[in-house]
C-alpha cells in the first residue's frame, strides 16, 4: 500500500478511529493487525517474512540476557546475524552476487555460469530487518534489556508507518513508546496531519514533477548532453530529497496521530557546508545505523594507538556498505566509496582548507563562505548520485561524459525554458526550500496558529486544493522503496 | 476533545467537502474536453439513418464524416481499447443506434502499456467504464482511485485541462463537430519541423513502450470489442492510420512491429465478423506537409485519407471532391 494512494487514505482514518475507540490494553493487538495488514496488502507471503524476523530476534535477545558467558552471548547474537543478514542476502545480493562471480570469472576466461533467480524483492525488508538487528546488538552490548512481551516487539519490527522506507527508528525510542501509549490528543492530531500534508506537498508536487523531467534524462542518457545532463542530475538531488523526506513526514504524521513519535530524518541536508555536515542531517536514520553498529565496530586501535589510517580505511568501508544496502549493484557500491573517500579527503584536507580560507580572507565574509562552503558539498553530492541514479555503471559513465557536451546548448536551453512543468516544479522546490530556511528561523506553522481562525483556515484549505489541483497524476512510488 | 473542538472539526471538513464539490461542479462544467465528448454523445444519439461506420479510437483517429458517407466518429483524445469497449457496450444497451461496421484504430501505440494505463478524462468516462470490473481483471486497485477522481474530485492534477480550456474559450469561439469528427489540427505543420527525426523519436518515447508491444489487458479488451461485435452482428475492421515516415521509422526503432501485428491477426481471425485489416500506415511516408505533427494528420491529410478510405471500402463520397483534393488523393 503506497502512502499516496487511494486504499492508504482509506486505511489510516478507519485505523485512527478504531484505535482511540477500542479499549487500551488491545490497542497494541489492533496496531499489529494493521501494520500485518498494511504490509501484505503488497503480497501476503511476505508476512512470513517479517515474522520470521521478528520470532528470531525476539528469542535472540532472551537467551542473549539469559546466557552468563560472552561466548554464548557471542553466539545467540551470531545466530540473529545470519538469520537476518543470510535472508537479506537471500533476496536482495544473490543475484548480484552470482552475476558479478561469473563477470568476474568471465574476465580470467573462465565459464561463469551462475544461475540467475527469479527473486521478488519484499518491499521494504533493508529496513525492518535493519530495525530488528539493532535491537539484538543494543541488547548484546548490554545497553537495553530485552522486551518481554513478544506483541510489543512484533509490533516494533511491524509497525506500518516505517515499515517501508524507515526511519529506522531504534528500539529505546519507539519500542518504549508501545509501553505507554498515549490518549486521542487534538494538537497530535493537527500536528500530524500538517506533517502529513507537508509531505504530500514534497512528494507530490515536487518530486513526481521533478521526476518527470528526471526520468526521461535518465531513461535515455545517449540522447541528452551538456546543460539537459547537469540539470538533471541536479534536479534528481532535489527529487530525491523531496520524494523521501516527503515519505518521512507522511510517516512521522501519521504515528504522530496515534500517539508515537519517530525520529527525524533528515535536517534540511541542501543547506550542509561539508560532506559530513550533510551525512548528519540526511537519511539520520541509516547513516546514525551505521555509525554506531559498522563504524564504531571495526578495529581502529594499533599498537594502543589511534590509527588514523585505519580510520580512514573504515570509513570507506562503512559508506561503501551503506551504498550497497540500497541496492545490489555496483554503481550503488561506487556511490557509497566514492561518499567515504571524499570523506577521508574532507578530513584529511581541514587544515589546508582553514589556511586557504584564511589567506583568501574568504573566512571574513561569512554569507560567501557559507555559500561556496555549500555549493562545494552539493557539487560533490550530486555527483555521486549520478552512480545512485543511473540504470547501469555504463549509464552512469555516459551521463559523466555526456554532461561535458554542450554541442546542443541552445536547444537544450531553449527546451528546458519551454518546459512550463520543469519551470513550475523548480519554482515551487524554490519556495518550499525557502520557507523550510525561514521555518528554521521561526516557527511557521506556530504563526499560521496565531492567526485569526478565517485567515487560519484559508491557509489550510487553499494549501490543500493546490495539492489536489497541482497533483502530478502519473503515480509514482517512493524511490525508497525499492530498499 | 471538547465539544467546541469536535465541532470546528466536522465545520473544517464540512467546508473541505462542499470548495471540493463547487470546484468538481465547475471543473466538469468548464472542461473543453467534458464539452467536445458531450456533444459527440447528444449528436451519436441524435444520428438519424442508417450507421454504415462507427469508427473508434484515439486522436490518431481522424477519419473525416464529412467524406465518409453513414458514418460516425466517436474517437476520443487518449481513448484506448478499455475504454473504447465500455462505450461501445453502453450504446449498444443503451441507445437505439446498431451500427453495421465497426472500423477499430489499430495502431501500434493502442496495444501499449503506456496506452492501456492512461486513463484521463475520468469525469467523462464515469458514465462508461465500471471501473470495479476493470480492477478486477487488470489485478491492479489503482484503477479504483480513477473512479473516485471522476466521480468527486474530477479537476485533481488537471490544472492542464483547466489552462486549456480557457485558451479554448477566449481563441475558439464555436466548436465544429460534424458526427463526431473536429476538423482542428491545422495551426502547425509537421514539413516545417526542422528536426523532424528528433520530434519523432522523442513522441515515439512517449506514448511507445519497449518492454511490452501487447499489453495483456488491452489484449482482454481487444477481444471483448470483438465478442461484443459477434454477438451484435457487427462488422469489424481494423486500421492502420497514416504516420510520418520519421514516427515509424523510430516506432520500429522500439517496437517489433510485424511480430505485434502477427498476434494482433491471430486474435482477429478467431471471429468471424472480423473482415480485413486496412493499412494506410505508410499512405504519406513522401508527404510530411500533410501531418500536424510526427503521429496526428492536419485536416488536409485527414480529407485525402478518408478519400483514400472511401475508395477502399467502395463508397460513395459524401462531399463532393474538390479538385484539388481530387488530384492529390491519386498522390500516394
Amino acid at each position: 500500500m503506497l502512502f499516496n494512494s487511494i486504499e492508504y487514505l482509506v486505511f489510516l482514518p478507519l485505523v485512527i478511529v478504531i484505535y482511540f475507540i477500542i479499549p487500551v490494553k488491545w490497542r497494541w493487538l489492533f496496531l499489529l493487525v494493521a501494520s500485518y495488514f498494511f504490509y501484505m496488502c503488497n503480497r501476503i507471503e511476505y508476512g512470513i517474512l517479517i515474522l520470521f524476523t521478528t520470532l528470531v530476534d525476539y528469542f535472540v535477545a532472551l537467551k542473549i540476557e539469559q546466557s552468563s558467558s560472552r561466548k554464548r552471548k557471542k553466539g545467540y547474537l551470531a545466530i540473529s546475524l545470519i538469520a537476518n543478514l543470510g535472508m537479506l542476502a537471500g533476496f536482495k545480493y544473490l543475484n548480484f552476487f552470482g552475476e558479478s562471480v561469473n563477470l568476474l570469472l568471465d574476465a580470467f576466461h573462465m565459464q561463469g555460469n551462475l544461475p540467475a533467480f527469479r527473486i521478488l524483492l519484499p518491499v521494504g525488508i533493508s529496513f525492518f530487518v535493519f530495525k530488528s538487528l539493532s535491537y539484538t546488538i543494543d541488547v548484546y552490548r548490554g545497553i537495553r534489556t530485552p522486551e518481554k512481551h513478544l506483541g510489543y516487539y512484533a509490533l516494533y519490527v511491524s509497525f506500518f508507518p516505517q515499515l517501508i522506507a524507515g526511519p529506522i527508528d531504534r528500539s529505546s525510542g519507539l519500542l518504549q513508546q508501545f509501553h505507554h501509549p498515549r490518549d486521542f490528543n487534538t494538537d497530535r492530531l493537527i500536528s500530524g496531519l500538517k506533517l502529513i500534508l507537508w509531505g504530500f506537498f514534497k512528494k507530490v508536487i515536487i518530486a513526481d514533477r521533478l521526476g518527470l523531467y528526471v526520468d526521461e534524462i535518465f531513461a535515455h542518457p545517449e540522447a541528452y548532453t551538456g546543460l539537459s545532463v547537469i540539470l538533471a542530475t541536479v534536479l534528481f538531488a532535489f527529487q530525491l530529497y523531496c520524494d523521501f523526506a516527503g515519505y518521512t513526514d507522511i510517516a512521522r504524521g501519521s504515528a504522530r496521530i496515534l500517539g508515537f513519535d519517530l525520529m527525524i530524518n533528515f535536517n534540511r541536508p541542501m543547506v550542509a557546508r561539508s560532506l559530513r555536515d550533510f551525512w548528519n542531517r540526511w537519511h539520520i536514520s541509516l547513516t546514525t545505523w551505521f555509525r554506531d553498529y559498522v563504524l564504531y565496530s571495526l578495529p581502529y586501535i594499533k599498537n594502543k594507538q589511534v590509527s588514523y589510517a585505519r580510520l580512514y580505511v573504515n570509513l570507506v568501508i562503512t559508506y561503501l556498505l551503506m551504498g550497497l544496502w540500497h541496492g545490489a549493484a555496483w554503481n550503488f557500491v561506487i556511490f557509497g566509496a566514492l561518499n567515504g573517500m571524499f570523506l577521508v579527503l574532507e578530513t584529511i584536507t581541514e587544515k589546508q582548507r582553514e589556511w586557504f580560507f584564511n589567506w583568501s580572507r574568504l573566512n571574513r565574509v561569512h554569507f560567501l563562505n557559507n555559500f561556496l562552503s555549500n555549493i562545494f558539498t552539493l557539487s560533490l553530492i550530486i555527483f555521486t548520485l549520478i552512480f545512485f541514479r543511473a540504470d547501469s555503471l555504463g549509464n552512469s559513465l555516459l551521463i559523466i561524459s555526456n554532461s561535458f557536451d554542450f554541442s546542443n546548448l541552445y536547444p537544450s536551453l531553449w527546451k528546458i525554458l519551454h518546459d512550463n512543468e520543469l519551470l513550475f516544479g523548480i519554482l515551487v522546490l524554490v519556495n518550499m526550500m525557502v520557507a523550510e530556511h525561514v521555518h528554521e528561523k521561526q516557527d511557521l506553522v506556530k504563526i499560521i496558529a496565531s492567526k485569526h481562525i478565517v485567515v487560519r483556515w484559508a491557509v489550510y484549505i487553499g494549501f490543500i486544493f493546490f495539492i489536489i489541483l497541482f497533483w502530478v497524476l502519473q503515480k509514482q512510488e517512493f524511490i525508497y522503496f525499492q530498499f | 476533545m471538547n465539544r467546541k473542538t469536535i465541532l470546528r472539526f466536522i465545520l473544517f471538513l464540512c467546508l473541505v467537502v462542499i470548495i471540493n464539490f463547487i470546484l468538481d461542479s465547475a471543473f466538469k462544467a468548464f472542461s473543453v474536453h467534458n464539452d467536445i465528448n458531450e456533444v459527440m454523445d447528444q449528436q451519436f444519439i441524435d444520428y438519424q439513418g442508417t450507421m454504415k461506420y462507427l469508427t473508434l479510437g484515439n486522436s490518431h483517429n481522424c477519419i473525416n464524416t464529412y467524406i465518409l458517407d453513414s458514418s460516425f466518429n466517436y474517437g476520443s483524445p487518449s481513448e484506448n481499447f478499455i475504454q473504447s469497449y465500455y462505450k461501445l457496450k453502453y450504446v449498444l444497451e443503451n441507445t437505439g443506434q446498431r451500427p453495421r461496421n465497426l472500423i477499430l484504430q489499430a495502431d501500434v501505440s493502442s496495444f501499449g502499456p503506456k496506452i492501456a494505463n492512461r486513463f484521463e478524462y475520468n469525469s467523462y468516462w464515469i458514465r462508461y467504464i465500471d471501473y470495479f470490473e476493470l480492477a478486477r481483471i487488470k489485478g491492479n486497485r489503482d484503477v479504483l482511485s480513477k473512479w473516485v477522481e471522476g466521480k468527486f474530485i474530477s479537476y485533481a492534477g488537471n490544472y492542464k485541462d483547466i489552462q486549456l480550456s480557457i485558451f479554448y474559450r477566449i481563441k475558439v469561439k464555436t466548436l465544429e463537430i460534424y458526427n463526431g469528427y473536429r476538423p482542428h489540427r491545422d495551426y502547425r505543420n509537421f514539413a516545417n519541423d526542422p528536426n523532424r527525426q528528433r520530434t519523432a523519436w522523442n513522441k515515439a518515447k512517449l506514448i511507445l513502450s519497449p518492454e511490452t508491444c501487447l499489453d495483456s489487458s488491452i489484449a482482454i479488451y481487444f477481444e471483448k470489442i470483438l465478442q461484443l461485435c459477434q454477438e451484435n452482428q457487427i462488422g469489424v475492421m481494423l486500421i492502420r492510420i497514416p504516420m510520418s515516415k520519421e514516427f515509424y521509422e523510430e516506432e520500429c526503432r522500439l517496437v517489433p512491429v510485424d511480430d505485434l501485428y502477427a498476434s494482433v491477426e491471430a486474435i482477429a481471425c478467431r471471429y468471424s465478423v472480423y473482415d480485413r485489416t486496412l493499412d494506410y500506415h505508410d499512405l504519406f511516408f513522401d508527404h510530411p506537409e500533410y501531418f500536424f505533427d510526427p503521429d496526428h494528420l492536419n485536416i488536409k491529410g485527414a480529407d485525402l485519407f478518408t478519400e483514400r478510405l472511401v475508395k477502399d471500402l467502395g463508397e460513395k463520397n459524401s462531399m463532393a471532391l474538390t479538385e484539388q483534393s481530387a488530384k492529390l488523393s491519386g498522390d500516394p
